[in-house]
């Protein structure tokens, strides 16, 4: 058997290697040894994720990586949320992150930088909700109170299709909404400028700063 | 057998359901990756112009055994539209050698380029995809139309229409195309070169603008349009429908691809793997006249990067051995007007280009985001391009070239927000439509340098 530091150095190396079959057992196998779940979460997953995370934004690792550590991740936490649930009760399973609906807006269906936005989320620990491409409004409005989100994530491509993320804005306003949720909004022609000028919370020029801004609005939410 | 559009439809009907994340992981990236280890693929940052032909044949193997062994998904349907050996090998024999574009006497031909082709490459002037307001709109089409080197012309994206916000899907999409369309024949009418071919159509992301400007009066049919392969490998019916339209009414159509370098295909020689399988299958999903190469970098949008422009040099290389077929290459520098890393960006791409075997396309100034872009640049684009070919460069010496380029420009790329330069009517004296004074004394002083360099024909 191994001791609690190999379990979460084999766990660590397994996510960067975005190897979704060796995830699982060994996660299994360190709850069964009687390692902590939250240390198998923490020092294990999200460290892996953070390298993974690092070697993107450095050019080392490319798209596919970032993708299978994404998928590796998601089985692992299908082993590890009932530990986490048990040890730590109704908080588990949010992380110690939150909640993003994200997808591209309606009339637009490039996904690639929202797919690279929503792998670094889903690595950095964030419950992720991915609603694809070409999403209409009240779709992503209804699974932001379904899942109860903390924030909405927004990407857009087309020029044409940044006008959406006005009438998300707009229709949050109206239904009384607006303060229930973070609206981030990105993609290449999105600038700070255009997100202030339509009321959302933040922009980032890139995945980890996307992350980053995440954390902040999340942790403002929580303030607040 | 011939594929027409009703075969693409029913095998898009009728072929294998997988999920779209199954599709990008299962199917493109672990595809690839295996291929990309069976046939050995590397590449070298230092060599972005390989001399090389057993790697570019090794890179059009693996292409086309990716592009026979997963063929192309259709997003409208979720399932995959499979192809035989037969089938992609019929299309490739059957791809244009030449194509006019135009008419009259401003008629150009579009031909298959080999490397090293000692025929001067076509310039094609324009950034599609570049966001424009109104007022801008004309002028600067203008400006590239008006410069002689120019052979066709191309255009950025309308925002606005008599101050009304475009949208995707709206109706309003319909009087924005034909509104483009107006202002691109009024300008080539203008600059007196009335049957100038065209790519257009560039206002409308939805198929409505393409059906409405089907008309001799807006696009002729010796114009083209875009019809886009989607990241990666992919297409919908939006999309066929743009084709169809278009081969109906028997205009051109520009198989578009832009693989992303760093995306689902990963570093450099599986993004041109991924590259070289998209041009096979659009060729026949697209039913191309001609193929528009513009591969986009991961981090860095533009197409000057090393991995960018060794993709489009290797896929070229890869085509014109095995697969000869007509080839307008995009050019995305990272810099705008009335920089000097702007045309050093635009002089190594048009090298790489113009000496492996595509025609010249751009300048999509300033990652094609920001309208900064201007008639001077393109003019420059077809300068070295022309006088890369008439010096005969063998592509070690356009290698070197592109190094010292590279030298130049490539800090724009760690440069916080960019360098974009300015916008065309700070670039152009707005009433005369030439360069400001500024933008004219950096061009001539960076074509010295060039020239100094070793492009001594420019």
């Amino acid at each position: 058997m191994l001791n609690e530091q190999e379990y979460i150095e084999q766990l660590k190396e397994a996510v960067i290697d975005g190897d979704d079959q060796d995830v699982v057992e060994i996660a299994k196998e360190a709850l069964e040894a009687g390692v902590d779940p939250q240390v198998l979460l923490t020092q294990g997953l999200m460290a892996g994720a953070d390298i993974v995370g690092q070697k993107f934004e450095s050019g080392e690792f490319f798209l596919p990586q970032l993708m299978l550590t994404g998928r590796a991740l998601k089985a692992a936490m299908s082993v590890l949320e009932p530990a986490l649930q048990a040890s730590l009760g109704d908080k588990a399973g949010e992380g110690d992150t939150g909640t993003v609906v994200i997808c591209t807006v309606q009339t637009d269906i490039h996904d690639i930088g929202k797919n690279i936005v929503s792998s670094m989320l889903t690595a950095t620990g964030f419950t992720v909700h991915d609603l694809g491409v070409d999403v209409p409004t009240k779709t992503i409005i209804a699974k932001a109170q379904e899942v109860n989100a903390d924030i909405i994530a927004c990407s857009a491509l087309l020029t044409t299709s940044m006008p959406v993320m006005r009438d998300l804005i707009n229709l949050l306003e109206s239904m009384g909404l607006r303060d229930r949720f973070k609206v981030m909004v990105g993609g290449a022609p999105i600038t700070p400028a255009f997100a202030e000028q339509i009321g959302a919370d933040g922009t980032a020029r890139n995945a980890m700063q996307a992350v980053q801004l995440a954390k902040k609005l999340i942790a403002e939410r929580r303030q607040a | 057998m011939i594929l027409d559009y009703h075969e693409i439809l029913d095998r898009a009907n009728e072929g294998p359901y997988i999920s779209e994340e199954s599709w990008d992981l299962e199917k493109v990236a672990m595809t690839t990756a295996r291929l990309v280890r069976k046939y050995k693929l590397s590449w070298d940052p230092e060599c972005i112009i390989t001399d090389d032909p057993a790697l570019a044949d090794a890179v059009f193997e693996a292409g086309f055994e990716l592009a026979k062994e997963i063929g192309c998904y259709s997003r409208t349907t979720e399932r995959i539209i499979l192809f035989d050996e037969d089938e992609l090998e019929e299309g490739l024999r059957r791809m244009p050698q030449t194509l006019v574009m135009g008419e009259g006497k401003d008629a150009r031909t579009l031909y298959a380029r080999r490397i090293m082709d000692d025929r001067l490459p076509l310039v094609w002037a324009g950034n599609p995809g570049t966001p424009y307001p109104e007022d801008l709109f004309l002028p600067s089409v203008m400006s590239w139309a008006q410069e002689p080197i120019v052979d066709m012309i191309t255009c950025g994206t309308l925002t606005h229409v008599d101050g009304r916000e475009i949208r995707t899907g709206d109706p309003i999409e319909i009087t924005a195309t034909r509104r483009e369309l107006r202002y691109l024949r009024d300008a080539l009418k203008r600059v007196g070169r009335p049957g100038m071919g065209m790519l257009a159509a560039q206002s409308s992301v939805s198929e409505l603008g393409d059906l409405a400007v089907a008309h001799p009066d807006y696009l002729r049919p010796c114009d083209s349009h875009l019809v886009p392969m989607l990241n990666e490998m992919k297409m919908d019916h939006r999309n066929i429908s743009r084709a169809i339209n278009s081969i109906e009414y028997g205009m051109r159509n520009a198989a578009l691809v832009c693989v992303m370098v760093g995306g689902l295909g990963g570093d450099a020689p599986g993004s041109a793997v991924v590259n070289v399988a998209s041009h096979i299958l659009a060729n026949l999903t697209t039913l191309a006249d001609y193929q528009l190469l513009h591969p986009i970098h991961m981090r860095h949008i533009a197409t000057t990067t090393r991995a960018t422009m060794w993709v489009e040099s290797i896929v070229q290389q890869a085509f014109a051995r095995n697969a000869p077929a007509i080839f307008v290459t995009d050019i995305y520098p990272k810099s705008g007007a009335v920089t000097r890393e702007l045309l050093y960006e635009t002089a190594a791409n048009a090298i790489v280009i113009a000496v492996t075997g595509g025609h010249l396309e751009g300048c999509g100034s300033a990652d094609g985001l920001l309208p900064n872009g201007t008639g001077l640049e393109a003019r420059f684009m077809g300068e070295v391009g022309h006088a890369a070919t008439r010096q005969g460069l063998t592509l070690r010496e356009a290698n070197d070239l592109v190094l010292k380029l590279l030298a130049k420009y490539e800090h724009v790329f760690d440069t916080p927000g960019g360098n974009p330069g300015l916008r065309f009517d700070e670039a152009y004296d707005m009433r005369t439509l030439k360069p400001t004074a500024e933008w004219q004394a950096i061009y001539e002083e960076v074509k010295r340098d060039v020239r100094d360099m070793g492009l001594t024909a420019l």
